[in-house]
C-alpha cells in the first residue's frame, strides 16, 4: 500500500515540477510571439495578449519596398545550408581519419584544436578582417562560410569520432578483405551506419550561422548581403528609438524553421549524441 | 646512429645532406621522379611565395619604417600569413630530407627501394588520411590558428588610438602591456575584480544549469511518467530559439518598473520588486539565472541519451539489495552519467568563462560601477571588448586575451587529462 | 642531433636573410601622397570622386551631386553606410587598403579620434563659407584649432509634449516640475528624462555651470574637467531630486531605459519627455499628436545647455584630390543642398540664412531644434571624451538610485576620468 502512495506521491511531484519548468519555458517565448503581434515599437508598451493584435509588423518585414528581411532570410538560409553541407563533408572526412588511421597529430590533434579554440578573439577579429581583405572574401558569403566551417569542425569532428571509434572495426577491416578501396568503405560501410551523428552534425552546423552576429556584422558590409541576426540585431541595436516589436515578428519567423528541426531530429540527437560524447 | 654505419657506406648521412638542396638526396639515391618532384615544388615555392616571404618577414621584425605609407598592422597580418607559408613549406622540407636520410638508410642496410609504382601505392595508402584531413586542417589553420597568431603578438605592441596606422606606426615593446596591467592602479584593480566575478559567474551558471538539466532528465527518465514525448518537445525548446533573441526578453521582462518579473510574477509570489537592473549582485542572480533557462536544454538532452542506455537491471539489482532513491542515484546514475559527459561539461564551463552574448546583451555589463573602467557584470571578456571599443587599447586588450587564454587552457588541459585517465581506468 | 642542430642554423640563416631584406623603395615616396594642393590655380580636374554618406539619406544627396557634375563636369559616385561607426571602422581598413573614399560624413565627435589616426585632412576654405553656418557648429568642426569638415546637419534634444495630455509647452523647469508632481501617478507620468545618461544630463550640470574640458581658446584643455565644480553639483541635486520625488521611475535607467520611455510616451502615458529629433517617426507612427519646443530653463533661470551633435562632411586623408573634395564637401553644405537635404530628410542644416527662411522658421519642430541648438554647445570631440561617458554614466545611475551624494559621486568620477585620460591617452 505505501509503495503504491508513495508512486503517486512521486509521480504528482514529478508532473509539479514539469509543469512549472514548462511555465518558465513558455512564458519568455509566449512573451515575444505576443509582442510581434502589439501594435507600437518597444517591448516596454507590449502585453503577452494585445488588446488589439496587428499583423503590421510582419507586413512590415515581408514588404520589399520597406525591409531587406525576406533577402536577409534567404542570405541565411544559403549560408546555413552551404555551411551544413561543407561542414558535414569535412567533419566526416576528418573524423574517419582520426577513428581509423594513424599519422602524424593524431593523438593530440583534436584536442589540441578544441582547446585553442577556446581562446577568445575579439581582439583577432581586425585580423581576420584584414585577412578576408588580402584575399578578396570580404563582403562575400563564402568568406563567411568559410570562417564558420572552420569554427565547426574541432568539436563536431570530436563528437562525430566519438560516434565513430563505436562501430566496430571489424567491419571495413572485412571490406578490405574483399578489396574495397578507401572511399567505398568510407561511403558505403561507414557512412551509413554513422547517420544519428551526421544528423546531429548537420543540425548544429546548420544553426550555427543563425546564432551568430558578431562575424557576420564585421565580414559583411552591403545590406543586401546581410544575414537576418545582422539585420534583427541593428533593428534593437540602436539605444534610442529601437524597434523592438519588429524585431520580435522577425525572431518568431527565425526560431519556428529552427525549433522545427529540432524536434523532427530529435530522436537523433539522443543517440547520435551520447554516442559521441561517451567514447571520447 | 653513427654506431651503426661504422664500416658500411654513409648513403644516410650524405643523402640527408645532399637533400639541403631539395631533391638532390633524392637523385642521389636514384629515386629520380621524386627528386624531380621535391625539386619542382622547392623551386615553385621560391618562386610563388618569394615575395610574400622577403616582404613578410621584414614587417614583422620592423613593423613598418614609415608612417603613412607602412601600415604596421598590415604588414603583422602579411607577415604572420608569411610564418604560416613558411612552417608548411618547412614541413615539406622536412619530409624531404626524412624521405633522402630514411631511403640512404634503406641502402646502408642492402634494402631494395621501392619502385615507383610502389611508392605511388604507399603514397596512396599512408597518405590517404593526410589527403583527408587537410581541407579541414587548412581551413583550421587560417580560422582558428592564425587568429590566435595575431592575438600573441598584439600583445607585445604597443597598437592604441596614438599608435594608430596610418597616422603613426606600432612598435614592438616586449612585456610593457603586462606589466602596465598589474603595476597601475586602475588596471589591475580592476583586472582581479572582474576575475573574481568571471570565476563565481563561471561556476555558478554552468554548474546551475548542469544541474538542472540533470535533475529534469531524470525526473523525466522516469519509467512510470507519461507524455515522455510531449516533455522532452517542450523542455528542448530554449535551445531552439538563438539565444540572442531570448536575452532580448529577458533584459525586457527584468525592467524594473515595467519589465513582467518585477510587475507581474513577484507580487503574485507575494514578493517585493527587486533592483534587477541597476544593483550589481540582483543582475548576477538575473545573469546566472538566464543562463540556467538558455543552457539546460542541452544537458537536458545529453543525460537523457545517456539514461537510456544505462541497464534497468542495475537498478532492479538496487532496489533488491534495499537501495534507496538517493543511494540509487548517487551510486549509479551520476557516475555514469558523469562519466560518459564530462568533456563536454568541461566544454560547458569554458564556453561560460567566455559567453560574451548574455552579459553583453542583457545589460551591457552594466550596472556601472564608480572607480573602475569594467562595470558590475563584466566578465574579463566582455571587459576586453570595452577596451578595444571604447578605449582603443588594442595591445593591452590583446595582453588581457592572453592572460585569459592562459588561464583557460591550463584549466581545461588539467581537467581533458584527469577525465582520460579516469576513463581509461575504468573502462578500457 | 647535428643534423637538428645544422637544420636549425639554416632556418635562422633563412630568416635572417629574409629580415634584412625588404622592399626597395626610393627615397621620398612617402611625401608623394601628401602632395596638397593648396590656394592658387585649379589642378587637373580627376574623373570621379567617391563619397560615402549616412544610410538611408541619398535623397539629399543625389540633387546636390548632379548640381555639382553640371557645374564642374566631374562625376561623382557614393555610397550608404552607418554612420554612427561603420564609415569610421571601414575607412580605417579601406583607407590604407587603397580603396578609400574622397569625401565621407561623421558625426563631429569622432573627429579628434579619426584626426589621431589619420584618417581625415585638414581642410581650408574661404572665410566667406564659413561665415554661412553657426559659430558652434564650425567650432564642432575644428580640432587642436584646425578645421577638418564642414558641418552637414546638427541635432540636439529637445522638449516634445503629448498635445492630449499637456496643452502647450512650460516656460520654466518649475511649472514642469509643478504639473509632473500633479500628473505622475501609476503607469503615466508627466516628464521623463534620460538623466542617468550622461548626454542628456549635460544640458541640466551645464545649464548651472559644469562642462566637460575648458574651453580654451577654440582648443579644450584635457587637465581642466569642470564635472565636479559647484555648478555640476548643483545640477546633480537637481537630476537626483525627480528620481527621488518618483516622478522618474527606476525603470528607465540604464541601457534599456531609452526604449522603456520611448515605448511609455508613444502609449500615450508619459506628458512630455526630453528626446532628439530621432524619435520624431516613431511618435508619428504610434499616431501621437506631439509638439515639440526648446527646452524649459532652468530654476536658475539658465536654459537648458544641451549636447549638440554636428554632423559634417570631411576630406579623406587618402584622396589624391584634395582640391576638388574640398570643393565637394562645400558645395555639399550649400544653401542649396542644405536646403533640399532639409525638405527630404528634415535634418537641420547649420546654415544661418536657412534658419530663418520660412521653410524652418514656421516648422515648428524644426524651429524648436533650432532654438534650442542656440543654447547648445557641442559635444567634445577630442578623444579623451571617450574615457568621460562611462564614469558619468556611472556616478549618474549612483546619484539616481540615490545610493550616493552628488558631490561624492561626481568627484569619483572625475577622479576616474583623470586617471583613465592618463593612462589612456599617454601623449
Amino acid at each position: 500500500m505505501s509503495m503504491k502512495k508513495n508512486k503517486i506521491i512521486r509521480l504528482t511531484l514529478s508532473y509539479l515540477v514539469i509543469a512549472v519548468m514548462a511555465v518558465i519555458v513558455f512564458y519568455p517565448l509566449l512573451w515575444i510571439i505576443g509582442s510581434s503581434f502589439n501594435p507600437g515599437n518597444s517591448l516596454s508598451g507590449s502585453t503577452m495578449f494585445p488588446e488589439n493584435p496587428t499583423l503590421a509588423h510582419y507586413k512590415h518585414l515581408f514588404d520589399a519596398d520597406k525591409s531587406d528581411y525576406i533577402i536577409w532570410y534567404k542570405n541565411s538560409l544559403k549560408i546555413s545550408i552551404i555551411t551544413m553541407v561543407l561542414t558535414v563533408a569535412s567533419v566526416a572526412l576528418t573524423a574517419y581519419s582520426f577513428s581509423r588511421y594513424r599519422f602524424v597529430g593524431r593523438k593530440n590533434g583534436l584536442i589540441t584544436f578544441l582547446i585553442l579554440q577556446m581562446i577568445p578573439n575579439f581582439a583577432a577579429l581586425i585580423a581576420i578582417f584584414v585577412l578576408a581583405n588580402r584575399t578578396g572574401l570580404i563582403d562575400t558569403h563564402l568568406g563567411l562560410i568559410l570562417v564558420y566551417v572552420g569554427g565547426q569542425i574541432p568539436m563536431n569532428t570530436y563528437l562525430m569520432k566519438g560516434y565513430l571509434d563505436t562501430i566496430p572495426k571489424e567491419l571495413d577491416e572485412s571490406a578490405k578483405m574483399d578489396g574495397a578501396g578507401h572511399l567505398r568503405i568510407f561511403f558505403q560501410i561507414v557512412m551509413p551506419l554513422a547517420k544519428p551523428i551526421l544528423a546531429v552534425v548537420a543540425l548544429f552546423s546548420f544553426i550555427a550561422p543563425f546564432g551568430d552576429f558578431i562575424l557576420a556584422r564585421i565580414l559583411l558590409r552591403s545590406e543586401d548581403k546581410f544575414t537576418l541576426l545582422v539585420g534583427l540585431y541593428e533593428l534593437v541595436a540602436k539605444q534610442f528609438g529601437n524597434e523592438f516589436t519588429k524585431f520580435a515578428a522577425g525572431s518568431v519567423l527565425i526560431a519556428i524553421p529552427i525549433a522545427a528541426l529540432f524536434l523532427v531530429f530529435q530522436r537523433y540527437f539522443v543517440s547520435g549524441l551520447t554516442a559521441g560524447g561517451t567514447k571520447g | 646512429m653513427e654506431a651503426e654505419k661504422v664500416g658500411t657506406t654513409k648513403h644516410a648521412k650524405t643523402a640527408a645532406l645532399l637533400s639541403i638542396v631539395p631533391g638532390l638526396g633524392q637523385f642521389y639515391n636514384r629515386q629520380f621522379l621524386k627528386g624531380i618532384i621535391f625539386l619542382v615544388l622547392a623551386a615553385s615555392f621560391g618562386i610563388v611565395f618569394g615575395d610574400i616571404l622577403n616582404m613578410g618577414f621584414w614587417g614583422l621584425f620592423t613593423l613598418g619604417e614609415i608612417p603613412k605609407v607602412d601600415h604596421s598592422i598590415f604588414l603583422l597580418i602579411d607577415g604572420i600569413i608569411a610564418l604560416i607559408v613558411t612552417v608548411l613549406g618547412l614541413g615539406v622540407y622536412a619530409f624531404n630530407l626524412y624521405d633522402a636520410h630514411s631511403n640512404g638508410k634503406k641502402r646502408d642496410l642492402g634494402l631494395k627501394l621501392n619502385s615507383v609504382r610502389e611508392q605511388y601505392h604507399n603514397l596512396i595508402d599512408g597518405g590517404f588520411p593526410y589527403l583527408m584531413i587537410s581541407p579541414g586542417f587548412l581551413l583550421l589553420i587560417f580560422v582558428v590558428i592564425f587568429p590566435i597568431i595575431f592575438v600573441i603578438l598584439l600583445a607585445f605592441t604597443n597598437y592604441d588610438l596614438y599608435h594608430s596606422p596610418p597616422a603613426k606606426l606600432v612598435d614592438w615593446i616586449g612585456i610593457q602591456n603586462f606589466i602596465d596591467i598589474f603595476k597601475i592602479d586602475i588596471w589591475r584593480n580592476t583586472f582581479f575584480k572582474v576575475l573574481g566575478w568571471t570565476i563565481v559567474w563561471t561556476f555558478g551558471a554552468t554548474t546551475f544549469q548542469i544541474a538542472l538539466g540533470m535533475f529534469l532528465a531524470i525526473v523525466v527518465n522516469q519509467k512510470d511518467l507519461k507524455g515522455k514525448a510531449i516533455i522532452r518537445t517542450i523542455l528542448i525548446l530554449p535551445w531552439a530559439v538563438p539565444a540572442f533573441v531570448s536575452i532580448m526578453i529577458f533584459s525586457g521582462m527584468f525592467n524594473e518598473t515595467f519589465g513582467a518579473i518585477n510587475k507581474m510574477i513577484l507580487p503574485a509570489l507575494g514578493l517585493d520588486p527587486q533592483p534587477w537592473m541597476t544593483e550589481a549582485n540582483w543582475t548576477r542572480l538575473a545573469l546566472i539565472l538566464i543562463q540556467g533557462w538558455l543552457g539546460f536544454p542541452f544537458i537536458f538532452a545529453m543525460v537523457t541519451g545517456v539514461l537510456q542506455s544505462i541497464p534497468e537491471d542495475l537498478y532492479e539489482a538496487a532496489t533488491v539489495d534495499g537501495a534507496s532513491i538517493w543511494q540509487k542515484f548517487s551510486k549509479i546514475t551520476l557516475p555514469l552519467v558523469l562519466f560518459a559527459t564530462a568533456p563536454i561539461m568541461i566544454t560547458q564551463y569554458t564556453f561560460n568563462f567566455n559567453n560574451f552574448n548574455v552579459i553583453f546583451l542583457f545589460n551591457n555589463g552594466g550596472p556601472a560601477v564608480p572607480g573602475q573602467t569594467a562595470w558590475g557584470t563584466d566578465i574579463l571578456i566582455s571587459w576586453i571588448y570595452r577596451l578595444t571599443m571604447t578605449s582603443a587599447q588594442y595591445g593591452k586588450a590583446a595582453a588581457i586575451t592572453m592572460i585569459l587564454s592562459f588561464i583557460i587552457i591550463a584549466v581545461a588541459l588539467w581537467q581533458f587529462r584527469r577525465t582520460k585517465s579516469f576513463q581509461e581506468e575504468d573502462m578500457m | 642531433m647535428k643534423k637538428a642542430l645544422s637544420l636549425f642554423m639554416m632556418i635562422m640563416l633563412v630568416l635572417g636573410v629574409l629580415a634584412a631584406c625588404g622592399p626597395n623603395r626610393e627615397e621620398g615616396t612617402s611625401t608623394e601622397n601628401e602632395g596638397g594642393n593648396t590656394a592658387g590655380e585649379e589642378p587637373a580636374k580627376p574623373e570621379k570622386l567617391v563619397v560615402w554618406e549616412d544610410t538611408d539619406k541619398e535623397v539629399a544627396l543625389e540633387p546636390a551631386i548632379e548640381a555639382f557634375e553640371k557645374e564642374y563636369g566631374i562625376k561623382v559616385e557614393y555610397k550608404t553606410l552607418g554612420m554612427a561607426d561603420k564609415i569610421r571602422d571601414q575607412l580605417r581598413l579601406d583607407g590604407p587598403a587603397g580603396n578609400a573614399p574622397d569625401v565621407v560624413t561623421l558625426p563631429h565627435d569622432q573627429i579628434g579620434q579619426v584626426v589621431v589616426e589619420g584618417l581625415i585632412s585638414e581642410i581650408e576654405v574661404d572665410q566667406e563659407v564659413l561665415d554661412t553656418f553657426t559659430e558652434s557648429s564650425i567650432s564642432a568642426q575644428m580640432y587642436d584649432g584646425k578645421l577638418y569638415g564642414l558641418p552637414k546637419a546638427t541635432e540636439t534634444p529637445v522638449f516634445i509634449y503629448n498635445k492630449a495630455l499637456m496643452e502647450k509647452a512650460p516656460e520654466t523647469f518649475d511649472e514642469l516640475y509643478a504639473f509632473s508632481k500633479d500628473f505622475t501617478k501609476g503607469d503615466n507620468y508627466g516628464f521623463l528624462a534620460l538623466w542617468d545618461n550622461y548626454y542628456f544630463a549635460h544640458g541640466i550640470m551645464g545649464g548651472n555651470g559644469a562642462y566637460v574640458f575648458k574651453d580654451e581658446n577654440g582648443a579644450l584643455n584635457r587637465d581642466d574637467i569642470g564635472l565636479n565644480n559647484e555648478g555640476a553639483e548643483t545640477g546633480a541635486a537637481y537630476i537626483q531630486q525627480w528620481y527621488k520625488e518618483g516622478l522618474f521611475p527606476k525603470g528607465i535607467i540604464g541601457e534599456s531605459g531609452g526604449s522603456a520611455m520611448d515605448g511609455l510616451f508613444n502609449e500615450g502615458k508619459v506628458a512630455s519627455v526630453m528626446n532628439g529629433p530621432w524619435a520624431f517617426q516613431a511618435m508619428k507612427d504610434a499616431g501621437i499628436d506631439y509638439g515639440v519646443a526648446p527646452l524649459p530653463t532652468l530654476p536658475n533661470g539658465e536654459n537648458v545647455k544641451t549636447f549638440m551633435g554636428v554632423k559634417g562632411w570631411h576630406v579623406t586623408a587618402f584622396t589624391e584630390n584634395q582640391y576638388w573634395a574640398t570643393k565637394l564637401v562645400e558645395f555639399l553644405t550649400n544653401e542649396e543642398s542644405a536646403k533640399t537635404r532639409f525638405e527630404t530628410t528634415g535634418e537641420i542644416p547649420p546654415v544661418k540664412t536657412l534658419i530663418e527662411d520660412p521653410i524652418i522658421a514656421d516648422n515648428e519642430a524644426a524651429k524648436a531644434v533650432a532654438v534650442q541648438s542656440s543654447y547648445a554647445i557641442p559635444m567634445p570631440n577630442i578623444p579623451e571624451m571617450a574615457e568621460v561617458w562611462s564614469p558619468m554614466a556611472s556616478a549618474l545611475q549612483q546619484i539616481a538610485t540615490q545610493k550616493s551624494e552628488p558631490k561624492a559621486a561626481l568627484d569619483s568620477a572625475v577622479d576616474t576620468i583623470k586617471k583613465q585620460i592618463e593612462t589612456n591617452h599617454a601623449k
